[in-house]
């Protein structure tokens, strides 16, 4: 069981109004992928995600495995199965080695890398 | 989204980062200082509340105390901690002079996210005679050092001008040596005292790229300490800062500037006032100023016309443009590329 947890040095912010937007172009079908709905800054440079990042993101609490965070994430967005837990691990890897999160094992070890490739939104 | 300037700007709610002068007192009077001939009264400590209320709600994330030496209000610890209280990450910008043991201390305790001691040459003599002020360079040392001994996030920051830009190697070593996470290789601003001097402060532009030239690589091999630069014209050597999320100027784009009275600017050093914090929605100063919505989408003037680096430098430093020629949309003075460049007025009131 894998946990990510967010660095701390990493200072974010949700863009309530943005995030009101993404969520009514993603009810209605319409295209919301590019919208930037939480931004955060590390190492003085500044970043965005969108609105799926965003929902991962936010429920990054420590304590939450990647298999709960892709439970309640794909249960928003109406998707199932193993694939939603690939791309949410998939994200958190991507974040990772950007250094925005560690990822580790519930009993506090470092996850061993299983995956690399570029950062996803 | 990064490197979408127009998309950047229809989603951020507020600006990342607000540049606030808490006061125009200073105990210094460097010959640079872009704040020194504006005579602004500094607000009320209530009223200096009633700011940090309104920047939390916005969900302001950085605010920057720069202007004058903040280490001169008596109420900078306590407005401090009330803004840490909030979430928002504070940081100020202090010549060091008044910094001595218990304020690095109380610093500490009010929960500063990182300070910013100037520090312009690793000569003494050199740093004294541009702060204009003999022993300046010793207190800026020690307070760097008081800072990193009570665990304070320290950044040197550095003004790059005529004075220090053939030894900045030795200013980035001494900020190494002394603890600093990041030095702030600040581009020399034609605003205020720094236009009066700027004759004898600034460099050419033949300058400006020997500098870079040389900086550049330092930056991209240093391992030890980060080197900013925050200067859009690194465009022309295909060496933007990475994470920059914006082309071009971050001013009303990413920042936001309150002078001590209050009055909105889109910059320290761009004297155009768009709104004032206490008496404007600040929603809607953000999202509707003509002003920001002007440098937000910049055309190419003059010389940028046609230049392939105008995407991702978008003209350079809108505050110098401004200061030299009037003009937001004229190439920034600081630009190599060629000479002579042909400027046009189109400047729209606030």
């Amino acid at each position: 069981m894998i946990v990510p947890k967010r660095n701390p040095d990493v200072v974010w912010r949700l863009e309530k109004k943005t995030h009101e937007t993404a969520w009514e172009e993603a009810r209605k079908g319409g295209e919301y992928e590019d919208l930037g709905v939480l931004t955060l800054m590390v190492k003085g440079g500044i970043h965005q995600l969108n609105l799926v990042g965003a929902e991962i993101w936010s429920r990054i609490d420590g304590t939450s495995a990647v298999e709960k965070i892709a439970g309640e994430v794909g249960a928003l967005f109406g998707w199932e199965g193993e694939e939603t837990e690939e791309a949410v691990l998939d994200f958190l890897q991507g974040i990772a080695e950007q250094g925005w999160v560690t990822l580790e094992e519930s009993a506090g070890r470092e996850a061993a890398p299983m995956w690399k490739g570029t950062r996803k939104r | 989204m990064e490197g979408d300037p127009e998309a950047v700007i229809t989603h951020l709610s507020s600006p990342v980062t607000v540049n606030w002068g808490i006061t125009a007192r200073c105990n210094f009077v460097c010959s640079h200082c872009f704040s020194r001939l504006d005579p602004s009264e500094e607000m009320s400590p209530e009223d200096a509340l009633r700011v940090v209320e309104i920047l939390a709600e916005q969900s302001v994330m950085f605010l920057n105390y720069g202007t004058g030496e903040p280490l001169l209000r008596s109420d900078l610890f306590p407005l401090t901690e009330h803004a840490v209280s909030k979430g928002l990450k504070v940081t100020m910008n202090s010549n060091g002079s008044l910094l001595d043991a218990a304020v690095a201390r109380r610093t500490r305790e009010a929960g500063f996210h990182s300070v910013g001691i100037s520090i312009d040459s690793a000569t003494p003599a050199t740093h004294d005679a541009f702060r204009r002020m003999p022993g300046s360079f010793e207190k800026a040392v020690r307070a760097a050092r008081l800072l990193r001994e009570e665990g304070v996030p320290l950044t040197v920051s550095s003004v790059i001008c005529q004075v220090n830009h053939g030894d900045f190697p030795a200013l980035v070593a001494l900020a190494k040596e002394l603890g600093a996470h990041t030095i702030d290789l600040h581009n020399f601003k034609c605003s205020g005292l720094g236009g009066l001097n700027k004759e004898a402060l600034d460099l050419s532009p033949d300058e400006w790229r020997r500098f870079y030239e040389a900086a550049v690589p330092l930056r991209d091999r240093e391992k030890g300490i980060g080197i900013a630069f925050d200067d859009p014209i690194l465009s022309l050597l295909g060496a933007e800062e990475k994470g920059k999320l914006v082309a071009g100027s971050v001013c009303g784009k990413l920042s936001l500037y309150i002078k001590p009275n209050g009055e909105i600017t889109p910059c320290g050093f761009i004297p155009v006032t768009i709104g004032h914090i206490l008496r404007d929605d600040f929603a809607e100063v953000w999202h509707g100023s003509k002003v920001l919505e002007h440098l937000r989408t910049k055309a190419a003037a003059g010389k940028c016309s046609g230049c392939a680096k105008f995407s991702s430098c978008l003209g350079g430093c809108t505050a110098r443009a401004y200061a030299v020629y009037g003009a937001y949309d004229a190439p920034d003075p600081h630009c190599w590329s060629e000479d002579g460049p042909e400027i046009r007025r189109n400047t729209p009131s606030p």
